[in-house]
């Protein structure tokens, strides 16, 4: 990679009193701009390694790079005060409100009072906080709010690279998974580099760009794309980490609108019996869903059917359905716990077709 | 003489009137005892608890030696200290001030340790040094526990206050002492209502600081 912003050379640290090391030569560039996941189970040096980066672990032996320069070459203090930090706790200061909370760094940054408050104006917007969370003491807040502050923290001074040490590990999997979506769609906005440490696979594909998977001792055993990853396991410890489940895992990574939807077994509510059945017998299905062009209002079930008009049948809503950023999992999901074994996709109410199950495994196939 | 002391009422109020200017001035005289015993105290305290923190090594032999002065009779203390620093307000203060140590201490290098080792980690990761982190974040998320620690400090202050009488000194002490000696029931009670009212007033006084000065702590209740 030409455009890296970090840059292991052979890092190795070993901890006073032990005589294996927690990393052991390990060396990895991290990209620009990029979201780089290291995964792997406790004990693998991942949050070692992650440490090392801002000098919060000192490594035994090996150099960082961090934009082009060695992090011995600063203080420090002053290293860290252009990479921000965020941990699972958050650890905001509780004697503080969020404002102030937002601008410890800058503040010793010595930026001065009008610039320092348009900023935090500018990052309670940003990561989604209600303006009156600003005078708000930490102990106030939410998990969610709490984590939302931590990450305005980390941006308050604009640093490019930022370091997040299971930052969501402490909120519940709802909170979770929606504050995983708010940091995609922020580093969409931001594009910084950020190097995230988890131990939870789904996680690392979720919001990897690329995935640096760790086994005991910090040896790199794969460092790809999580596509490439979840299609080739370069070994049977990746393999093995990343589950039996690997090919419904890679159908989380792609999106449906990149696959093409059938129409369905749709008919008008003006057909008859005749075109109904003569549908069903195509799909080998016992239902049919009713509507017209991008409009669809339901399925009736065969049994429902009393020989006259399809419209005037008892027609039941799609219990899930699914907009085309929904992924192949997410379909995989609605299909299989639907009576009808489709998917409808719709985009707000436009309907665009439907996804089978013989659909979604050519996919995982493929 | 028996006799005499069933004579006289429990309280004689024209006594307490007539010693008002004398009560006062007693009164000062306490508070300027305690107050300078708890200022130059929290001063000395305060700074063995920094090195307490920054080596903690060095925090068993502090607790250890100011242990030791907790520990010796007030009585005892005065006494031996009078050959060489005489009757003086001096004397009173080396003893008070000894007895506020341990207190302060325990409760300053207590407040400081028991802050969440993230906030510590947050802090230093997002490029504080030690000395910046001690001021801004530690002694004031310890100062709860601080000021709690003050007050302790303070209300048994006031009362061993009284003892300096012995020397000469003790503020409302000296009522209590005089009121022994001559079997005056009226004095002994002016001298210790009074010391437990300004016992009392002191705690108030810095419960008052303590709300001042820790709006977040309020909220924690709330969360």
């Amino acid at each position: 990679m030409t455009d890296a912003m970090i840059s292991l050379q052979g890092v190795t640290k070993t901890f006073p009193g032990t005589t294996s090391p927690a990393v052991g030569d390990l060396s990895f560039d991290v990209p620009e701009g990029a979201i780089t996941v290291l995964v792997g189970p406790s004990g693998c040096g991942k949050t070692t390694t992650l440490k090392m980066i801002n000098r919060l672990v000192e490594p035994t032996s090996g150099t960082i790079e961090v934009a082009g320069r060695d992090v011995t070459s600063l203080e420090a203090h002053e290293l860290r005060r252009g990479i921000g930090y965020v941990i699972q706790q958050i650890g905001l200061f509780p004697h503080r409100t969020i404002a102030d909370n937002i601008a410890t760094v800058p503040r010793m940054l010595g930026w001065d009072k009008a610039r320092i408050a348009d900023r935090i104006d500018e990052l309670v917007g940003l990561v989604d906080l209600e303006p009156e969370m600003r005078d708000r003491y930490p102990a106030e807040l939410s998990g969610g709010q709490r984590q939302r502050a931590g990450v305005a923290r980390a941006l308050a001074a604009d640093p490019p690279v930022l370091l997040m040490d299971e930052p969501f590990g402490a909120v519940d999997p709802i909170v979770r998974a929606r504050l995983q979506d708010e940091l995609l769609s922020l580093q969409e906005r931001l594009h910084k580099t950020i190097v995230l440490v988890t131990h939870d696979i789904d996680e690392a594909i979720k919001v990897g760009d690329l995935v640096a998977i760790l086994k005991i001792g910090g040896k790199l055993e794969q460092y790809d794309d999580p596509a490439e990853v979840l299609r080739n396991p370069a070994n049977e410890f990746v393999a093995d980490f990343l589950g039996e489940d690997r090919g419904i895992k890679r159908l989380s990574l792609i999106p449906i609108r990149t696959v093409d939807l059938e129409r369905g077994p749709v008919v008008a509510p003006d057909s008859g019996m005749g075109e109904a059945k003569a549908v069903m017998a195509r799909y080998e299905i016992d239902w049919i869903a009713v509507g017209e062009r991008d409009r669809i209002d339901g399925w009736v079930s065969a049994s429902d059917l009393d020989g006259g008009r399809i419209g005037d049948a008892p027609i039941r809503p799609f219990r899930t359905t699914l907009t085309p950023n929904s992924s192949l999992r997410d379909a995989l999901d609605a299909v299989l716990s639907s009576h009808t074994k489709a998917a409808a996709v719709f985009d707000g109410d436009r309907y665009l077709g439907m996804l089978s199950l013989d659909r979604i495994t050519e996919k995982i196939v493929n | 003489m028996l006799a005499q002391i069933a004579d006289e009422p429990f309280i004689r109020w024209d006594w307490v009137g007539s010693h008002l200017d004398d009560i006062w001035s007693r009164t000062v005289e306490h508070v300027q005892l305690t107050v300078v015993a708890v200022a130059v105290g929290f001063v000395i305290a305060m700074a063995l608890s920094l090195i307490a923190l920054r080596w903690h090594r060095t925090y068993a032999p502090i607790t250890w030696i100011s242990g030791v002065l907790y520990t010796i009779p007030s009585l005892a203390l005065f006494a031996l200290l009078v050959p060489w620093t005489g009757l003086s307000f001096l004397t009173a203060e080396i003893g008070l001030v000894g007895y506020t140590l341990l207190i302060l201490i325990r409760n300053i290098v207590a407040g400081v340790d028991g802050i969440s080792p993230e906030i510590r980690e947050a802090a230093i990761g997002m490029g504080y040094t030690r000395a910046r982190m001690l001021w801004e974040i530690e002694l004031p998320l310890a100062l709860p526990t601080i000021i709690a620690g003050l007050r302790i400090a303070a209300v048994t202050t006031v009362g061993l206050v009284t003892v300096t009488a012995l020397i000469t000194l003790g503020g409302l002490g000296s009522f209590i002492l005089r009121g022994l000696q001559r079997f005056f029931t009226t004095e002994i009670l002016v001298g210790v209502v009074m010391s437990v009212v300004l016992a009392v007033a002191i705690d108030l006084v810095l419960v008052g600081v303590e709300k001042a000065l820790t709006p977040w702590a309020r909220h924690k209740a709330d969360a």
